[in-house]
């Protein structure tokens, strides 16, 4: 019983983060459109501001309902072939009986190192997506605890939490990187040109956003609690009743070489979070570490 | 005065409304899980049963002294095909589970057999429907753990015994009629 009501508490406490997540990024992107506002100056100021609104509510608008096809493109996956990719349908089918939720779409993503991610807003618009590697590597035992830990975060929400999260916060990150980016090359290149007032204008946006960016990925790494992997594995378990695939599946992680430099551009940062494991493979434990490290959790999962 | 107490009244028979229809609904809902988790081991069954015949056909052509087998394997897909009760259907369906086993173990002798396209997929395909048996049985043992759960916690054994709803039964297959499947070489 108590084992429910923890899930229907999850859930319900994915639903109303996701909630406030959204009311908080409308807030900043109005506050942001009203700056400038200010800054064009009393004729443009309705003009501005509604465009603003109008801007921020479509950004949150696209950014719920594709949260999972951006976080899909940003890693380059693709939908993976039902008789090419047999065993991961199967696996997936077999898993959705056992937790009684609609089966989700599937994707692959090409890369040789074990890694997997579940998106969506919901349960019945949820994707799963592999590395190769992971079903090149993992026998089947092991792609059963992989991809149960993942439907374990689409039946407590923590999907639309964590895509949200990554893709509406990651956005501002990545938006501002292009900004501050064409700034300074507008700097040097017509820079004297411009009126005095959008000058200034810009360069106080930029210094803004220049502090507000990293701040944005450490947001998005922090809110994304270290905590949901844990219940996941647990929930995990529950669905497999056994934990055995899953701890060799994180044990054979564990083994694997770290990233070359060409690998890591297939991971975008604020997606990182999302992964089974940390695809970084940054061994730090501390607070602002994306992932609890891979030995506590093989531990805990012995223990059950 | 009167006012503040004919709210509290009126406040309190909302409140009592709420309860009686919360878990009423309760009630269905999970009522409702079962029956569609046993639905789905209907389906993986019947999906088991109808494979069953072209396994026998290319079985046949390579192994045509296994009659004992074959006769155990047919016997008890008939026996699940005429189960009318899901504890019947789950235990002709474990026999026949037991007998395909059979099956395969002897494949292993007939090399043919096992380098057949046809046979290999249908094995596979046996094989994921095994799990999924297993899988929605699962699920349909976590639907009743989670009606029995509310149904004799209070306040749901009150309105349990209040709506006259039916207690449900766990599906089980004991050891002994495990053992009663024997396959004769």
């Amino acid at each position: 019983m108590t084992q429910r009501l923890s899930f229907h508490d999850q859930i319900a406490s994915n639903k109303i983060k996701s909630f406030f997540l959204i009311a908080s990024i409308l807030a900043i992107l109005i506050l942001f459109g009203y700056i400038i506002a200010i800054v064009a100056g009393p004729d443009y100021f309705f003009f501005v501001m509604i465009l603003a609104i109008i801007g921020s509510l479509l950004y949150i608008w696209i950014g719920y309902y594709n949260s999972h096809s951006i976080a899909l493109a940003s890693v380059n996956a693709k939908p993976a072939d039902p008789v090419r990719y047999r065993q991961f349908h199967t696996i997936v089918e077999g898993l959705c009986l056992a937790s009684g939720l609609p089966k989700p779409k599937l994707y692959i993503m090409e890369e040789e190192h074990i890694n997997a991610f579940a998106s969506g807003r919901d349960p019945k618009h949820a994707v799963i997506c592999v590395t190769t590697g992971c079903l090149e590597k993992l026998d089947k035992q092991e792609l059963e605890g992989v991809l149960a830990h993942e439907l374990s975060h689409i039946a407590n929400f923590d999907i639309r939490f964590m895509t949200l999260t990554a893709v509406l916060v990651g956005m501002i990150a990545i938006i501002s990187e292009i900004f501050l980016r064409s700034l300074f090359w507008n700097s040097f290149s017509n820079g004297r040109d411009r009126d005095n007032k959008v000058h200034v204008f810009l360069i106080i946006a930029g210094i803004l956003l220049a502090i507000l960016a990293p701040l944005l990925v450490t947001l998005v790494q922090l809110a994304i609690s270290r905590k949901r992997e844990y219940t996941a594995d647990a929930s995990a378990v529950k669905f497999v009743r056994s934990p055995t695939g899953l701890i060799n599946a994180l044990k054979k992680i564990k083994h694997e070489s770290a990233l070359s430099a060409s690998q890591k551009h297939h991971y975008n940062k604020a997606v990182a979070p999302l992964f089974i494991a940390d695809p970084f493979k940054r061994k730090l434990d501390n607070l602002l570490a994306t992932h609890p490290p891979l030995e506590k959790r093989i531990a805990l999962l012995q223990r059950m | 005065m009167v006012s503040v107490l004919v709210w509290v009244i009126l406040g309190l028979a909302v409140l009592l409304a709420v309860i009686f229809i919360y878990y009423y609904n309760r009630f269905i809902v999970l009522e409702n899980r079962i029956k569609n988790s046993s639905a789905q081991i209907d389906v993986q069954l019947k999906r088991r049963a109808d494979l069953v015949p072209n396994l026998v056909e290319s079985v046949k052509g390579f192994a045509k002294h296994e009659k004992a087998i074959m006769t155990e394997v047919t016997n008890a897909r008939v026996a699940l095909v005429r189960s009318t009760n899901l504890k019947d259907k789950v235990k002709a369906g474990d026999r026949l589970q037991d007998a395909l086993k059979s099956i395969f173990a002897i494949a292993e002798n007939y090399p043919n057999l096992r380098s057949n396209e046809n046979f290999l997929q249908l094995q596979q395909e046996l094989s994921s429907i095994e799990d999924k048996v297993a899988y929605s049985r699962q699920y349909y043992n976590d639907s009743i753990l989670e009606l029995e759960n509310i149904s004799q916690s209070f306040p749901g054994v009150f309105f349990f015994k209040l709506y006259g709803r039916k207690k449900q039964e766990y599906l089980k297959i004991t050891e002994a009629e495990r053992k009663n499947v024997k396959v004769e070489f």
